[in-house]
Order: C-alpha cells, then structure tokens, then sequence
C-alpha cells in the first residue's frame, strides 16, 4: 500500500456550474496547502479527497483504493479524518460527547480506550480543560475546534481539513501547527485556507486553485520566489502596480506583474506572490487594483 | 519489647481498613514500637493503579450520563456503542416529540370523550405518529452533524435501521397505551395503518427525503380519512379485513421496495 493521493482528470460539475476541471495531482505525507479564491473549488476538492463527494469525471484513488467501490470507500474511510467547512453539533452536547459520538461512528468500541483517545484530541486542541462545557455555549474558535478533535482521531494517515484555523485565535493557530506539523511527519494533510501565513508556516507544498483549475502547485518557497524585484514601498500606490495596499505605516506596498528598478524593494511575502499569481498574469486579469 | 508480632490476617484488615476500631487501635499501638511489623506494611499494601482510578475519576465527570432510553435500549440488549448511536438520533433529542405526544393525548381524550367523530380524530393522527417520529429520527436536515458522520466506516444503513426500530419501539407502545382509553375495537384499527406508513415513508426515502415522504403520506391519510368520515361512514370501516389486509399487502411491499432500493437512499447519497 502506498501512502499516497492521486487524481488523475479529475472534474466536478453540479448542474450547469463546473466546480473542479482536468486535476492532476500525486500527494504524499507532508502538509500541502490549498489556496484560491472563494468559489475556486477547494471546499469541491476536498470533499472528494474525503469521500464525501464522487467525482464526475476521473479517477480518485486514495491509499491505493478506489472511493468507487463500496468495500475499498470504507477501508478509506478508516484512514481518514475529515473537518468539513462547516459541522452542526447536536443540540446539548458537550465536547466530550460529540468528539465520543464520531468516535463510535470510527469504530472505537472500547469505552475506555475510546475515552482516552477523545481527551488525547481534545488535548491536542487545547480543549482539555473545557471537555464538559456545551458546544452551544462555546466561541467561534473553540466550536472550530473541537470540529478538529474529532478529525484527529486516531492520527489518521489522510486528514483533509477545510479552513481549520478560521476563527481561532493567533496563540491557538500557532499550537495548531505544531500539532499538524507533527501528524504530517507521517501523514498526508491537505488543509484548505485564506491565510497564506498558515500556509507559509506549516506548508512545504502549495496548490492555488481558481476557477476549478490548479494555477500553481509546487515548493511555497518557489512562489515567493516568483514575486522577487516586484514587492517595493512607496509614499503614493504606484500606478505601474498590479496591487497596492496601504500598510501601517502609511507607506503603499506594491506588487507588480513585472519587475521594476530604481525603487525601495521589499522581501515578498507569501501573499504577495498569490497576489501576483492571482493578478499578475496579464491573460488573466489586467485590472489594477488599490486598497487603501 | 515482646516477641509477639502481627500475623498475617491482622495486617491484612488493617492495610485494607476493614479491621475493627479496637483492632486498628492496638495495631497502631504495637506498630510504634516494632520495626519489625513496620516493615512489613508497605509490601502488604496492594498496588494502587492509580492511572486507572484517574481514568474512572474522569469517566465520571466527563461522559455524559446514558438518558432513559439509551439505558432501556441497553436492557433490550443492544450494545452500549450502539445505544448510544442509536439514541443520539435528533428525534429523541428534540422537543417536537412532546408535541407528537400532546397531538395523540388530545385525540385519545377526543376519542374517549365521545361519538364517531372523536373516534375519527384518533384513527387519523394515531398511525401517523410512528412514521413521522422515523422521519425525524433520520431525515438529513434534522442531524446537524452528517457531513463527518458520512464520511465514517459505520454503515449508514445499518444506523438508520437501528434508529427507525428503536424509534418504533418507542412510538408504538406510547400510541397502544393511549389507544387503551378509547372506547370499542378502534385502539388497534390503526396498527397495520401505522406499520404500512413507515414502510411506505422508507421505501420513498429512496427516491425524496424522508421528511417529505412523510409529510406526503400524512397528508394523503389525512384527506383519506375526512372524505371517508364526511360520507358519515363509521369509523369501524376501517377494521373490515380487507382493508386491514390491504394495509399489510401495502406494508410487505412497501419494504420489498425499500429493501430493493436501498443502495439509493438518500442518505447514502451522493455515493450509489
């Protein structure tokens, strides 16, 4: 068995709109960072990684088995864990409860080793001392995760996470990666986010995703790269600029398509180089834009 | 210092407390004066796993109590995982269950009270009552939680038979109670109505969800029963072997169909 992912022309089409077109893609432990725009297809892409979703054109092959057959989508499914976009938590639970109910649904019979593999994931998402408080009565970002502990169980060797750090707080996103870096020594982690800095700390690989298309997939460290001589300061947005922003210190960053001299050039960020690849590219969208 | 020493016995119901005051008192006595017995106290206290006395400790805190219902399914001899699944489906969860209740109290006093049209009352709510509790118990927008849930290896047939039984045993017996206050042979006119509807609402389940096949099969029963009941017909008309066949013949098929299609129930969806 190879611990691997593969898609192979793989589309998604609902109805008349085309969410996932002509994606080729091998991934392997490590985490890998999914970005795009919102409607780029990467909620669509990982639902399928995760099964939740058959693809309609292509092939789908996880761990070496194929989400097609019945027998080989459940011997995935015990491999897997999962964070989708959005999870409903039933009314009254607490997050012991809930993180123990989708245990059973994994098969841990065995209350006491089930037991304490809930509060190790609890654990693991700093939830330790919260584990009989009702989910209703959570914020936003302990909601979030206690939706992740569940994903965590069983330090699965796929784990496919839709926006796991939204709402949660900086010192939280920081134990997080730590914690998924961990897991990825071993397993494939695919996260979905809009937080290039996310990306930029926990990922060595990046996909870009717009339009359902991959536009870029390869090393973080090359997409900044790309954006090298194009990242300068100035006192006023630059016309020659693609993007220009103002910063906190009242200064303009501006991120061009093509190299520029005699300027005060900066180190590119990850966000500017998504930016750029996002903008840059004078096929696809020549609109200048400035945020101030 | 005497040559006496504790024996064994002694030690034992001292380390273990269950020695008498007295007892206890004469042994904490000799002990403070003899080495010897000291020595021996620790090796004679049993090893205290207390990893596992914690773990007890937590269980007691942290895992919620089994409800009434998780405990009868218990008794009735499922196991406690499975209880457990099967009781967090929403329809014991949510307070729409009392309504039902409420629903088939009122028909039952309805019916109790008096003439036919009471007795009407209650034969169009009672058989309703059990197919719309399974609906509930497993209709797609009544669980919050289905998208981690269908990504897990537990079958989902398997769960959605185990919540459509356990919620007919729970359902079933509440109607039959009621249905001891009314009057005549009606209380069990319903019962194959009843058996035939939930049938009826699973095998639809595989073409539209279950909630609307419900509501589909409620409304239909609903206008059934008042154009038979406006042509002033008796509601024992119900009771005449052939239509209670007819509602078995509709019961068995009902569940051939489902049994058929059950690759494309809607909550095995997108997946055929």
């Amino acid at each position: 068995m190879t611990a691997s992912i593969s898609l192979r022309g793989v589309g998604r089409t609902f109805g008349a709109t085309r969410a996932l077109a002509d994606v080729d893609l091998d991934l392997e432990p490590g985490v890998i960072g999914l970005l795009g725009p919102n409607g780029a297809g990467k909620t669509t892409l990982l639902r399928l990684l995760a099964t939740a979703l058959p693809p309609s054109q292509g092939q789908v092959r996880v761990l070496g088995r194929d989400p097609e057959a019945p027998a080989e989508r459940t011997d995935i499914r015990r491999r897997l864990g999962y964070l989708p976009q959005e999870v409903g938590f039933p009314r009254g639970f607490t997050a012991f409860a809930f993180v123990d109910y989708i245990a059973l649904l994994k098969e841990w019979t065995q209350p006491a080793a089930r037991h304490a593999e809930v509060r190790r994931v609890l654990d693991q998402v700093g939830l330790s001392n919260l584990v009989t408080k009702r989910i209703r009565a959570m914020s936003g970002g302990q909601r979030r995760r206690v939706a992740l502990a569940q994903a965590l169980l069983g330090s699965p060797p796929v784990l496919i996470l839709d926006e796991p750090t939204s709402g949660v707080d900086p010192e939280q996103r920081v134990t997080l990666r730590t914690v998924l870096a961990e897991i990825a020594r071993t397993s494939i982690v695919v996260l979905s986010t809009h937080q290039t800095d996310d990306v930029a700390a926990l990922c060595e690989r990046v996909i870009v995703l717009d339009q359902g298309r991959v536009r870029y997939d390869g090393q973080v460290t090359e997409l900044v790269r790309q954006a090298a001589g194009r990242v300068w300061l100035a006192d006023q947005p630059d016309p020659a600029a693609t993007v220009s922003w103002r910063t906190g210190t009242g200064r303009y960053r501006n991120v061009a398509a093509h190299a520029r001299d005699g300027v005060e050039h900066v180190e590119p960020s990850l966000e500017d180089a998504y930016l750029l690849l996002r903008r840059g590219s004078p096929e696809n969208d020549p609109a200048k834009e400035v945020a101030s | 210092m005497t040559g006496w020493h504790l024996d064994d016995g002694t030690l034992r119901r001292y380390v273990g407390r269950t020695d008498s005051l007295a007892e206890g008192t004469s042994v904490e006595q000799h002990l403070l004066s003899c080495e010897q017995c000291r020595a021996r106290v620790n090796p004679a206290v049993d090893v205290i796993d207390l990893a596992a006395v914690w773990a007890r400790t937590r269980d007691a805190v942290e895992v919620p109590r089994p409800s009434v219902f998780e405990r009868l399914l218990r008794v009735a001899g499922l196991p406690a995982h499975e209880a457990r699944l099967v009781a967090v489906a929403s329809a014991f969860r949510g307070v729409w269950l009392v309504g039902v209740a409420a629903v088939l109290a009122f028909a039952a006093l309805a019916a109790a009270v008096g003439h036919a049209r009471g007795l009407w009352f209650f034969l169009a709510v009672a058989p309703l009552a059990p197919c719309l509790v399974v609906a509930f118990s497993y209709d797609r927008r009544m669980d919050p939680a289905l998208e981690p849930e269908m990504v897990t290896p537990y079958p989902a047939l398997r769960l959605i038979l185990l919540r459509t039984i356990a919620v007919l045993a729970l359902a079933l017996p509440a109607v039959l109670l009621l249905g001891l206050v009314v009057p005549g042979d009606a209380p069990f006119a319903w019962l194959l109505p009843a058996i035939g509807f939930v049938a009826v609402v699973l095998a639809a389940s595989t073409w539209v969800s279950p909630l609307n096949a419900a509501m589909a099969v409620s409304a239909a029963w609903l206008t059934t029963v008042w154009l038979v009941a406006t042509r002033s017909a008796s509601p024992a008309a119900v009771l005449q072997a052939r239509i209670q066949v007819a509602f078995l013949v509709l019961a068995a098929a009902s569940f051939g169909i489902f049994l058929a299609r059950r690759r494309h129930l809607r909550q095995l969806r997108p997946w055929r």
